[in-house]
C-alpha cells in the first residue's frame, strides 16, 4: 500500500474517473465506502461464475449447489471453519480436484463464460491461466531464477526472460532482497521470502487469475503483513481468490467475501464490509464474532 | 491439603514397577540385532586372515608400520574426535575417497587397456558433445523454437554426428556414404591424439567439471574454468610422471583422472571452502605420509611384509594350475563388463516402469496386480532367472552361451524387480506439494515428471541401483545356468565374448582345482577381492544418500 500514500486523503467520491491511473485507485477507496448502499462497487461482469456446483468426495458431499459471482480485478476472500469445502472451491476453479481420484464434480462453474468442466477444456491449459499459490511455501529445488521462470518455460512463453524474471519478483516484493543472489537455491530463503517466490513464480507467466490457498498460514506475522500487502497490490491487475481462515485477514485485504460454513453451503457473499459490520444470517454473524467455528 | 498430600506420598516414595521382562526383552533384540553382524564379521576376519597372511611378517615390519601409521593416525584420529567431530568426519571421508577412488582407477584402467580402445572414446565422446554443443546454441539463440523444430534439430544433429549420412542404412541399401559421421571423421582424422591424451580429454575433462563446480560452487564461472584447467593439467602431467615410476602413459593418466583427482579436489575443495573442517585433512595426510614411510622404512630396514595372497599378481595374472601363479584378472574384467551391461539395461527398464508405476499407472485392480507380482518377482530365487536367461537369450534368441551380453541380460532381469522397488521408493519421497507447484502452474504431467519429480529423486533412484547391483555381483547360479565359463585365461575384450566373473571363479577353485593352497589361500584371496569391490560400490550408494538427504 505503500505506493498508494498520495491517494489516500482523497475524498472518495472526489476521485476522477477520467484519469485511468486514479481509476484503480478509485475501486479501493469505494470499496471502503460500499456500506452506504452506493452500490460503487457495481462490479465490471464476474470472471468466475458458478451455478449448482456440487462437489463429491465419494459419497461424501463436500460443497452444496454453489452460486457465486466472483468480480475482475478484486481480491475475494472465501472464510470458513474447518472442513467447510473452502479449499475444495478454489480447487475446483483450476481443476486441481482432477488430481484426487474420488472427487466428482457436479454443476457449472464457468470462466469467462466457458464451463471449466465441458469435456472440451484441457485441465492443463486451464491451469496455465489461473495460478495458484499453496499453504505450505513449496518452491522447486532449483535456483530463484529457474523457480521464477518455470512456468516460462514449461509454457513456451515468448519474450525476455530476464526481464519478466525481474518484473515478477519486484511485483512480489523480493526483487531487492534477492537480486544478488538469483543464482542459489529457492529453498534458502526464509518461509516468508519462499512464499513470496511462490508468488513471483505464480504471476510470472501472467495469468487472469491468481488463487491462494490460506498463503500466510505458515508465516509469522512479519511475513504474513508482507504478503498481504503484496496480496492488495496485485488485485491492480489480477482477479485474486483467496482462502483464509483468518477473518481479520479477509477483513483487511479482500474487497468481497464469501462465507463458507459446515456442510459445504455459501452461506452468504457480499462486500466483505457488510459482511462484516452487518451480515444478513446470524449463523455468519456467530461465526465472526467467533461464538463457534 | 494438596501439598500435604504431595509431600506425604513422595516421602514414601513412589513405589517400584517391575522392568525385568522389558529388559529381557531389550537385550534379546539387541542379540538379534547383532547376530548376523557379528558372525559375517568373524567369518570375514577369518577370510582376511587367510588371505593376508598378517602373521607371517617380521615383528619389525608390524612395530614399523605400528609406529610410522598406526599411531598418528589414532592419535590425529582421537583429537579431532575430542576437538572437533565434523573434521574427523571430513577426514575419514577423505580417506575413504582416497581407497575408493585408487580402486575405481583400477577398473577404469583395466577396462580402458583390454575392451575400450581410448581413441573410439574419444571420437564418440566429441560426436556426442559437438551435436549438445550445436542444440544449445540453436535453442538459446531463438528461446520460441517450436517444440517439433527443437526435436528435429535436435535428433539431426545426433545423427549426422554418430551415424553421418545416410548413416545405418548405407550397408542396407547399397547407398554411398554422403557424409561421413563425426566418429568415422575423428578415427580417420589425418592427426589423431594419443591415448594418454584423449583419455586425459575425455576422462579427465569429465573429472575436472565436476571438481570445480566443487571446489568453486559459489565462486563465479572464471574461477570454476582455472580450477578446472588446473586439474585437467594435472591430469595430463600423469602421462609424464607414469613413464618414470614405470607406469604407461595411458594408465597413468587413468589413474590420475579416476584415483588421484578426485580426492586431491575433494581436499582443495574443503580447504577452500570449510575453514572449519580444514583441519581434518590431517588424517588423510598422515595416513598417507605414514604409508610411504612405512613402506621406505621397512625397506630399508630389510624387514619382510606379510605372505600376502592378494598381491598385485594375483590381480593382474589369469588362472594357473599352481595356486602360486593363480590369479584373478579375467573374472575381474569380466564381473566390470557384467555390471555395465546389468547397469545399462536394468535401469532404464527399471526407472522407466517406477515412473510409470508411480506417476502415471491409475489406482485400480492391474495396479494392485502389478504392485504384488514385483514383490514376489524380488523374491524369486537367482537359479530360477538363470534358467529364464537360458531359455530366452541362448535356446530361443540362439545367442551363445555365456556371453557378457548373455550374462548381463540375465542379472538385469533378476535386479529389475529391486530397481523398480527401490526406484518407487525414491519417487514416492518426493514431497507431493511439489508436484502440486508444478501441476498448479500448467505443466503436464511429463513435465513435472521431467522437471520435478525426476531431479529431486534421483539421487535416490542412483542409490538403489548400485546397492542392487551389488546384489548383482556376487550372484554366481544364473551365470553357471547359462554356460558362463568358470576360468578364462584372457580378458574379455567384446561384449559378445564370454566371460566368467569373480565369484565364478570362487566356485571353480573351491570345487574343481582341489589342493589346499587353492582351499585355504586362493580362495581366501578371491573373496576379499570381491567383498572389497562390493564393499566400495556400496559406500559410494551410501556417500550418495547421505549426501543428498541432508544436502537439499
Amino acid at each position: 500500500m505503500t505506493e498508494n500514500t498520495t491517494e489516500t486523503t482523497a475524498e472518495p467520491d472526489g476521485n476522477t474517473t477520467a484519469d485511468p491511473t486514479n481509476d484503480e485507485m478509485a475501486i479501493e477507496t469505494d470499496v471502503a465506502s460500499a456500506t452506504d448502499g452506493q452500490n460503487s462497487t457495481a462490479t465490471p461482469d464476474p470472471i468466475i461464475r458458478s451455478r449448482d456446483l456440487d462437489v463429491f468426495y465419494g459419497e461424501e458431499q463436500a460443497l452444496d449447489s454453489i452460486d457465486i459471482d466472483i468480480p475482475e480485478k478484486r481480491v475475494t476472500a472465501i472464510i470458513g471453519p474447518s472442513g467447510c469445502g473452502k479449499s475444495t472451491f478454489l480447487r475446483c476453479i483450476n481443476r486441481m480436484n482432477d488430481r484426487i481420484d474420488a472427487c466428482r464434480v457436479e454443476g457449472e462453474l464457468t470462466l469467462r463464460g466457458k464451463n471449466v468442466y465441458d469435456p472440451d477444456v484441457d485441465p492443463v491449459a486451464l491451469r496455465r491461466r489461473v495460478g495458484m499459490v499453496f499453504q505450505e511455501p513449496n518452491p522447486f529445488p532449483k535456483s530463484i531464477y529457474d523457480n521464477v521462470a518455470y512456468g516460462l518455460e514449461i509454457q513456451d512463453v515468448e519474450g525476455d526472460y530476464d526481464e519478466i524474471v525481474e518484473q515478477s519478483l519486484k511485483r512480489a516484493a523480493l526483487w531487492d532482497e534477492v537480486s544478488h543472489q538469483l543464482d542459489s537455491s529457492g529453498l534458502e530463503l526464509s518461509g516468508g521470502q519462499q512464499q513470496r517466490l511462490c508468488i513471483a513464480r505464480a504471476i510470472a507467466p501472467d495469468p487472469e487469475v491468481i488463487l491462494m490457498d490460506e498463503p500466510a498460514s505458515a508465516l509469522d506475522p512479519v511475513a504474513t503483513s508482507q504478503v498481504e500487502d503484496l496480496i492488495e497490490e496485485l488485485a491492480e491487475d489480477y482477479t485474486v481468490v483467496i482462502v483464509t481462515h483468518n477473518m481479520q485477514q479477509a477483513a483487511r485485504i479482500s474487497d468481497k467475501t464469501a462465507v463458507f460454513l459446515t456442510g459445504g453451503e455459501l452461506v452468504e457473499f457480499g462486500d466483505t464490509e457488510r459482511i462484516f459490520e452487518n451480515p444478513d444470517h446470524q449463523r455468519v454473524e456467530d461465526y465472526i464474532t467467533g461464538k463457534f467455528g | 491439603m494438596a501439598t500435604q498430600n504431595d509431600s506425604s506420598t513422595a516421602a514414601g516414595g513412589f513405589g517400584r514397577v517391575s522392568r525385568t521382562a522389558g529388559l529381557l526383552f531389550r537385550y534379546l533384540l539387541l542379540a538379534a540385532t547383532l547376530f548376523g553382524l557379528v558372525v559375517m564379521t568373524v567369518l570375514l576376519l577369518y577370510v582376511a586372515n587367510d588371505a593376508f597372511q598378517p602373521l607371517t611378517a617380521d615383528t619389525g615390519w608390524h612395530l614399523t608400520y605400528l609406529a610410522t601409521l598406526l599411531a598418528p593416525a589414532f592419535a590425529v584420529g582421537a583429537h579431532l574426535y575430542r576437538t572437533n567431530a565434523e573434521a574427523l568426519q571430513t577426514g575419514a571421508l577423505a580417506v575413504g575417497l582416497v581407497v575408493v577412488s585408487l580402486l575405481f582407477s583400477g577398473g577404469a584402467a583395466l577396462l580402458l587397456v583390454d575392451v575400450v580402445v581410448p581413441l573410439e572414446l574419444f571420437a564418440v565422446a566429441v560426436a556426442v558433445l559437438a551435436p549438445m554443443a550445436v542444440v544449445v546454441a540453436v535453442v538459446s539463440r531463438d528461446r520460441a523454437l517450436s517444440f517439433t523444430a527443437q526435436f528435429a534439430t535436435t535428433v539431426a544433429a545426433f545423427y549426422i554426428s554418430l551415424f553421418g549420412l545416410p548413416g545405418p542404412l548405407e550397408s542396407l541399401l547399397g547407398l554411398p556414404s554422403v557424409v561421413p559421421s563425426l566418429v568415422d571423421a575423428v578415427l580417420y582424422a589425418p592427426y589423431a591424439p594419443d591415448p594418454w591424451l584423449a583419455v586425459t580429454l575425455v576422462v579427465g575433462g569429465s573429472v575436472a567439471l565436476a571438481g570445480s563446480r566443487f571446489v568453486a560452487a559459489d565462486r563465479g564461472r572464471r574461477t570454476q574454468a582455472t580450477v578446472a584447467g588446473a586439474v585437467l593439467v594435472g591430469i595430463a602431467l600423469g602421462a609424464f610422471v607414469g613413464p618414470l615410476l614405470g607406469v604407461d602413459p595411458m594408465p597413468a593418466t587413468v589413474v590420475a583422472a579416476v584415483g588421484i583427482a578426485p580426492p586431491a579436489v575433494y581436499a582443495t575443495g574443503v580447504a577452500a571452502n570449510r575453514e572449519h573442517e580444514r583441519i581434518g585433512l590431517l588424517l588423510p595426510a598422515v595416513v598417507i605420509a605414514g604409508t610411504g614411510l612405512g613402506a621406505l622404512a621397512t625397506d630399508a630396514l630389510g624387514f619382510a611384509g606379510p605372505d600376502s595372497w592378494v598381491t598385485w599378481a594375483f590381480l593382474t595374472s589369469p588362472h594357473s594350475r599352481f595356486a602360486e601363479q593363480a590369479g584373478f584378472y579375467p573374472a575381474i574384467a569380466g564381473s566390470i563388463l557384467l555390471m555395465l551391461a546389468v547397469a545399462v539395461l536394468a535401469f532404464p527398464v527399471g526407472v522407466g516402469a517406477a515412473v510409470y508405476l508411480e506417476e502415471y499407472a491409475p489406482e485400480n485392480r492391474f495396479k494392485r496386480v502389478v504392485d504384488v507380482n514385483i514383490s514376489n518377482l524380488a523374491g524369486v530365487p537367482s537359479v530360477v532367472y538363470g534358467l529364464l536367461g537360458l531359455g530366452i537369450f541362448v535356446t530361443y534368441l540362439g545367442r551363445s552361451a555365456g556371453t557378457i551380453l548373455v550374462g548381463g541380460a540375465t542379472l538385469g532381469l533378476l535386479i529389475l524387480p529391486i530397481v523398480i522397488i527401490s526406484a518407487r521408493e525414491a519417487i514416492r519421497s518426493v514431497p507431493n506439494d511439489v508436484r502440486n507447484a508444478s501441476y498448479g502452474m500448467g505443466a503436464t504431467r511429463w513435465q513435472t515428471v521431467k522437471n520435478v519429480v525426476l531431479p529431486r529423486s534421483f539421487s535416490g533412484i542412483l542409490t538403489g541401483t548400485i546397492l542392487a547391483l551389488g546384489r548383482a555381483i556376487g550372484e554366481t547360479a544364473p551365470l553357471i545356468m547359462i554356460g558362463a565359463p568358470n576360468v578364462k585365461f584372457a580378458a574379455p575384450t567384446a561384449l559378445g565374448e564370454a566371460a566368467s566373473a569373480m565369484p565364478l571363479q570362487v566356485y571353480a577353485w573351491s570345487s574343481l582345482y582341489a589342493g589346499e593352497e587353492f582351499y585355504q589361500k586362493v580362495v581366501p584371496a578371491g573373496v576379499v577381492v570381491l567383498v572389497v569391490i562390493l564393499l566400495a560400490m556400496n559406500s559410494v550408494a551410501i556417500v550418495l544418500r547421505n549426501k543428498y538427504q541432508t544436502g537439499e
